[in-house]
């Protein structure tokens, strides 16, 4: 084969994710998310840091569309959920993939099935096509053929990531949604995880958007932070920018013995 | 800016060495071979039929490549050595091809698939005898036990469950009563009518309601409801471990899961029961009036001659027989739930029908050992 160095495509948008204004509640009238701002780029890996109960997978939720905000613009891939054309809606939700935190495998599917599904749903691809892809994406996580016939019962914690990973990235996404995907893992499977993320980026060009307390992951990933406290996004930049903020869950986030153990391997 | 949709170009030079000359432009993606589908799809089946080595591919125009674009690509690509592309284009088209060649697993056909099928049917069956009665002696020794530490007995469960399986099934039960009694005895008035034995109806419509309608109606609605009620619940906690953490912290299942629902449904049923006999005499009363003329002071009057006070305990008695089954059922498939939905679904399914199965089983049995009695 020979080698041609090209220039990359144009791309089709400059951010896949525009929130302004966001407005979120849960239940009746409690306010979680005033004012929120929040934009992400085609190319970059975007960390949401928060800490616990600060809303961040609520945040998601309204990103993927699975709740609705009480006020303020969502859009994804400039479409916002609530547009009226439904093949528009459909169309962007496809460009989407999502690493739920506890793999949200359909359970009465194989893992060769389950990474069938989203192909299988979409339609324009016969057997044969898919059996390819599945295979594909199965040895892109890593994984054998013959893992193919488990169900996700017989699969370990680090396994159900890999396979869930490789459903989220069937369709072959431009935005990839990861809910603290080294959860659950132990160091050196966190490592090989992103590691395996770190590729996929390189030969895919997905942007991820990945809500994580593993500060490994995110020094080892991250191009932005963005920082979920009071209410909004009180930081959006890189690592280096952020580190330097003078609040209170920014300094103890980054500024613990872990945040320093993490800044030192990093 | 929208990619541009995939093109593919095919020249053939007979009179050089590599004849066929391929140039793949624009977005081979799932969205960008949309357009050209037919096309390009009859272009690469034309590639296809060239040897490998007589193809030439250009594939350095192509802006995107995505999984759908490479599984067509490799396919005609096969064991081409003349490629041009980008390097992550060649890296996608890799990882497909090697996708692509992943071991198939045979399809064999078994003659003997039949006999296995039945084998393990039958095997799976004597399971279920083993563990059913595994459990029910379980259920035995805990009784046994809560004899001697009443303390123990999980009254809040058992509350509950008599709460839940009794009082709140009331409505639809009773109205269910209300309804058969009705059908039952315009139906039985009008052939009754005929040879003037109005009188009779009294006779057949009570002891039917009260020995054997009102229980198996109870029953029935309580295996519907409360059965698989437990058995989903049951099952959800298998799934979610909930049950591996009680014997983990030391606390029977059978104490705490199984027998407070079992004892709550054997005492709920009957008074179930006897609530449907009453609304289904109502309705019988109802009937009778308009149709018969008989006035409801008459019907209640009449009632303790035609129907004898041993058929009315009979139908209590069987009720709480009814009652422990549809329970013990429910529990039995619910802990044998494995952590899947499908799983889940087969249990609450297989439980019903158990349940009530078993109801007409032992109404069967009942009928033959009781006939002689009321």
């Amino acid at each position: 084969m020979v080698d041609v160095a090209h220039g990359e495509p144009v791309p089709e948008e400059e951010y896949v994710i525009e929130i302004e204004g966001l407005v979120n509640t849960v239940g009746s009238n409690t306010i979680l998310h005033r004012d929120l701002n929040l934009k992400v780029r085609r190319d970059e890996v975007m960390s949401l840091v928060g800490g616990s109960g600060s809303g961040k997978t609520q945040l998601i939720r309204v990103i993927l569309g699975l709740k609705r905000p009480a006020a303020g613009k969502v859009r994804v891939f400039g479409v916002s959920w609530d547009d009226p054309n439904a093949k528009k809606v459909r169309d962007a939700r496809r460009r989407m993939g999502m690493l739920f935190q506890n793999g949200a495998l359909y359970s009465a599917l194989t893992v060769y099935d389950n990474i069938a599904f989203p192909l299988r749903e979409r339609g324009g691809l016969t057997e044969e096509d898919i059996r390819g892809i599945v295979h594909t994406k199965l040895a892109q996580v890593e994984l054998n053929p013959s893992h193919g016939k488990l169900l996700p019962a017989n699969l370990s914690g680090g396994m159900v990531k890999r396979v869930s990973l490789a459903r989220a990235l069937a369709l072959s996404p431009d935005l990839l949604i990861l809910d603290e995907p080294t959860a659950g893992l132990d160091p050196d499977r966190s490592e090989g995880f992103v590691r395996l993320i770190k590729r996929l980026r390189e030969d895919h060009r997905f942007a991820v958007v990945m809500v994580t307390h593993d500060l490994d992951t995110l020094f080892e990933l991250t191009d932005r932070v963005a920082v979920l406290a009071d209410q909004r996004i009180i930081a959006c930049d890189t690592l280096e920018v952020v580190r330097q903020m003078d609040h209170k869950f920014v300094q103890n986030f980054f500024g613990g013995d872990r945040g320093r153990r993490a800044l030192q391997h990093g | 800016m929208p990619s541009p949709d995939a093109t593919l170009e095919i020249k053939t030079i007979a009179s050089d060495a590599v004849p066929v000359r391929v140039r793949a432009g624009g977005a081979w993606t799932f969205s960008g071979l949309k357009a050209q589908r037919s096309q390009i799809e009859h272009g690469l089946a034309e590639i296809k039929k060239q040897a490998p080595q007589s193809v030439a591919w250009d594939l350095a125009g192509m802006v995107e490549l995505d999984d759908t674009g490479a599984v067509w690509l490799a396919e005609a690509l096969r064991d081409g050595q003349r490629i041009e592309a980008r390097p992550r284009h060649r890296e996608i088209l890799r990882q497909v091809s090697e996708g692509m060649r992943a071991p198939r697993e045979p399809v064999q056909f078994d003659p003997l698939a039949g006999v296995v099928w039945l084998g393990e049917t039958a095997a799976d069956a004597m399971v279920h005898l083993r563990d059913g009665i595994g459990l029910l002696g379980q259920l035995a020794l805990d009784v046994a036990g809560m004899l001697r530490r009443p303390r123990e007995f999980p009254l809040l469960e058992f509350s509950a469950g008599i709460f839940r399986a009794g009082v709140t099934a009331l409505p639809v039960t009773m109205l269910v009563g209300f309804l058969i009694g009705i059908v039952l005895t315009y139906l039985s008035a009008l052939q009754l009518k005929r040879y003037g034995a109005d009188l009779l109806v009294i006779n057949i419509v009570g002891v039917g309601v009260v020995r054997e309608l009102g229980p198996m109606l109870a029953s029935i609605i309580a295996a519907g409801r409360s059965g698989s009620a437990i058995t989903a619940q049951l099952g959800v906690m298998r799934v979610t471990e909930e049950v591996e953490a009680l014997s983990v912290m030391g606390i029977s299942i059978t104490t705490r899961l199984v027998l407070p629902r079992v004892l709550a449904l054997a005492i709920a049923l009957p008074l179930v029961s006897f609530c449907t006999d009453i609304a289904a005499l109502v309705g019988a009363m109802l009937v009778t009036k308009f149709t018969l003329g008989i006035t409801p002071g008459a019907f209640v009057q009449a009632l303790p001659q035609a129907v004898e006070v041993s058929n009315f305990w009979i139908g209590i008695g069987k009720s709480v027989a009814f009652g422990f089954a549809v329970a013990f059922v429910a529990c039995h498939y619910g802990l044998r739930v494995l952590p899947n939905t499908d799983s889940l679904a087969v249990g609450v399914t297989r439980s019903v029908v158990a349940s009530i199965t078993c109801v007409i089983i032992l109404d069967a049995i009942f009928a033959i050992m009781l006939r002689n009695v009321g």
